[in-house]
């Protein structure tokens, strides 16, 4: 029952966000359909790789090959960082990353996509845009060195960087 | 008076082929057919040097090779005295088709005097003095490196200590772009080659990302996510007022300019895995350029605008692919290989793999490995 709920209000407030984004719809070129939320000006001074952000606070997000889907288990760990962004003041950083199946550029594009999608779903569960960075390594600092399943699983992922 | 020279020297080949017995002119030129040349030794202090250039540009030229006194139709003579190079191009039958001096660097003398060669006997643009610049990852971090079109002169460009990718030559070859993550994020800087100034041209939110000049260097096309999904964006050469081109919700990339600047082509996975789609500069829709093949990215645009080469993905590893823009047919021209970038000729492209750079000739299939023993190397590109 209580997933039921929990479902619909996910589905509700994803509704909502969708107008939202309806009514700035970009015009004036043919073939659009689509416009997503601007990010916000970058922090001074604040970086994925910087000391004031902790990095292992949260699980990392995993995705399917070459898929920049959140599939429901993942959904959870999103659901998670959401509720703690709701009861503190602290931006994230999304870093997203590739498997090394793919060419360079377009694993960095992947990568920015995935780290996308998981700043889209925490939008649709009410965190403000205003919180939230995003960046692509694509392929590069792979969780796994490795050449196997095992390994490219563990590296197609979004880490979450806390700003202190 | 160039059409003239190549009617004579295709005659003239015709009938060192078919021997005195041929009747009439009947010429049939077989693609891939080359103009045999013989270097004769080059004297000066920088000769031998001169001489071992020469040999291998008229090698890699594709359109020129070497051969020894009885297949030649054209003789080279030459003199090198280090500060300067001249040399003589002459038919067997005595005519001289060039002669050049060149001041500065041997090395840079004969490239040039190659590509004057190329042009003057075929009228198609030379590779000898462009500019290649790559990944390499053999100091620890991935690095911009540069090198001659034949991998001589190997010099590391960037020192950040991040990671560097993504480069791009403008077509004059005095600027390059790249991605650097020195920020912590990912920017776009540009690299004055001459100075070796650097700036940080584009530094917007989100991932900025695969830069590509236009033809005539003002603008340059990339890749970036500000507005909340990775779009084709166009800007000015100092990153200044973004255009933006698509508007999906897929992942585009790798933006590549028609040579007369009025078009491009990028990869874009809307439709579930990545495809080519071609787009007017101005904006627009993109429309879907079918290749047969499942997975398309790299794309690069040939500088005569009839091909595009770029990457598939079959079996795990990736090949090489060309399509012909006018009859949409693609076939795979390398078996093994990743981001193909055309040479000025739009006859060769230079591609990496694991193990190294290669050159290759589209006309003869023929591969020469350019760079070796330097780590691993990615995602070259070449000036025009």
């Amino acid at each position: 029952m209580k997933k039921i709920f929990s479902f619909i209000l996910v589905l509700t407030l994803s509704l909502t966000a969708c107008q939202k984004q309806q009514k700035q719809e970009y015009a004036g070129v043919e073939g659009d359909t689509v416009n997503g939320t601007p990010l916000p000006p970058r922090q001074e001074g604040v970086s994925f790789f910087g000391n004031n952000v902790a990095k292992q606070q949260f699980q990392p997000i995993y995705f399917a090959f070459d898929s920049f889907e959140i599939s429901p288990p993942e959904a959870g760990k999103l659901r998670q960082i959401a509720g703690f962004m709701k009861g503190a003041r602290n931006n994230v950083i999304l870093a997203g990353f590739t498997d090394e199946r793919g060419t360079p550029e377009y694993n960095r594009g992947l990568g920015e996509r995935r780290a996308q999608a998981a700043r889209n779903f925490l939008l649709s569960l009410g965190v403000s845009s205003a919180r939230i960075q995003t960046v692509s390594f694509g392929q590069e600092m792979p969780a796994d060195a490795g050449h196997n399943d095992s390994a490219w699983a563990k590296n197609r992922r979004v880490e979450t960087g806390v700003v202190r | 008076m160039r059409v003239l020279y190549l009617l004579v020297s295709l005659l003239a080949s015709a009938l060192a082929l078919f021997g005195e017995d041929a009747a009439g002119p009947v010429i049939t030129v077989r693609k891939g057919t080359s103009i045999v040349v013989e270097t004769k030794e080059i004297g000066g202090a920088t000769g031998a040097t001169a001489s071992n250039v020469m040999k291998n540009d008229i090698q890699l030229s594709g359109a020129l090779s070497s051969g020894d006194a009885s297949a030649a139709t054209i003789v080279v003579t030459g003199s090198a005295a280090g500060s300067s190079f001249s040399a003589q191009a002459t038919e067997k039958t005595g005519g001289v088709v060039l002669q050049k001096s060149y001041s500065g660097d041997t090395r840079r003398g004969v490239h040039q005097f190659v590509d004057d060669l190329v042009e003057t006997l075929t009228g198609q643009k030379g590779i000898a003095l462009s500019k290649v610049a790559f990944v390499s990852d053999r100091s620890g971090h991935k690095e911009i490196y540069t090198c001659d079109y034949d991998g001589a002169n190997v010099s590391q460009l960037t020192h950040d200590g991040a990671i560097s990718v993504g480069p791009a030559l403008s077509p004059d070859g005095r600027r390059l772009a790249y991605t650097g993550y020195q920020s912590g994020y990912a920017d776009i800087y540009l690299i004055e080659l001459a100075s070796g100034s650097r700036n940080r041209i584009i530094k917007f939110p989100g991932t900025n990302s695969g830069a590509a000049f236009s033809p005539d260097g003002a603008h340059i096309a990339c890749t970036l996510s500000k507005d909340g999904n990775p779009e084709i964006y166009v800007t000015g050469i100092s990153g200044d007022s973004p255009r933006r081109l698509t508007h999906t919700r897929g992942v585009e990339s790798s933006p590549t300019w028609s040579p007369n600047g009025s078009e491009i082509i990028y990869s874009s996975d809307e439709k579930g895995s990545p495809q080519l789609y071609r787009i007017s500069s101005a904006g627009g829709a993109g429309r879907l350029l079918s290749t047969g093949f499942g997975y398309n990215t790299q794309p690069n645009w040939s500088p005569d605008g009839k091909r595009v080469t770029f990457n598939v993905r079959s079996g795990g590893g990736f090949q090489v692919a060309t399509m012909d823009l006018e009859s949409g047919v693609t076939r795979i021209a390398i078996d093994e290989g990743e981001s193909p970038s055309w040479g000025p000729d739009s006859r060769h492209i230079i591609f990496s793999r694991t193990s190294g750079l290669y050159l290759f000739d589209t006309v003869t299939g023929k591969e020469t490995r350019l760079v070796g023993d330097l780590g691993r190397i990615s995602e070259p590109t070449w000036s025009h």
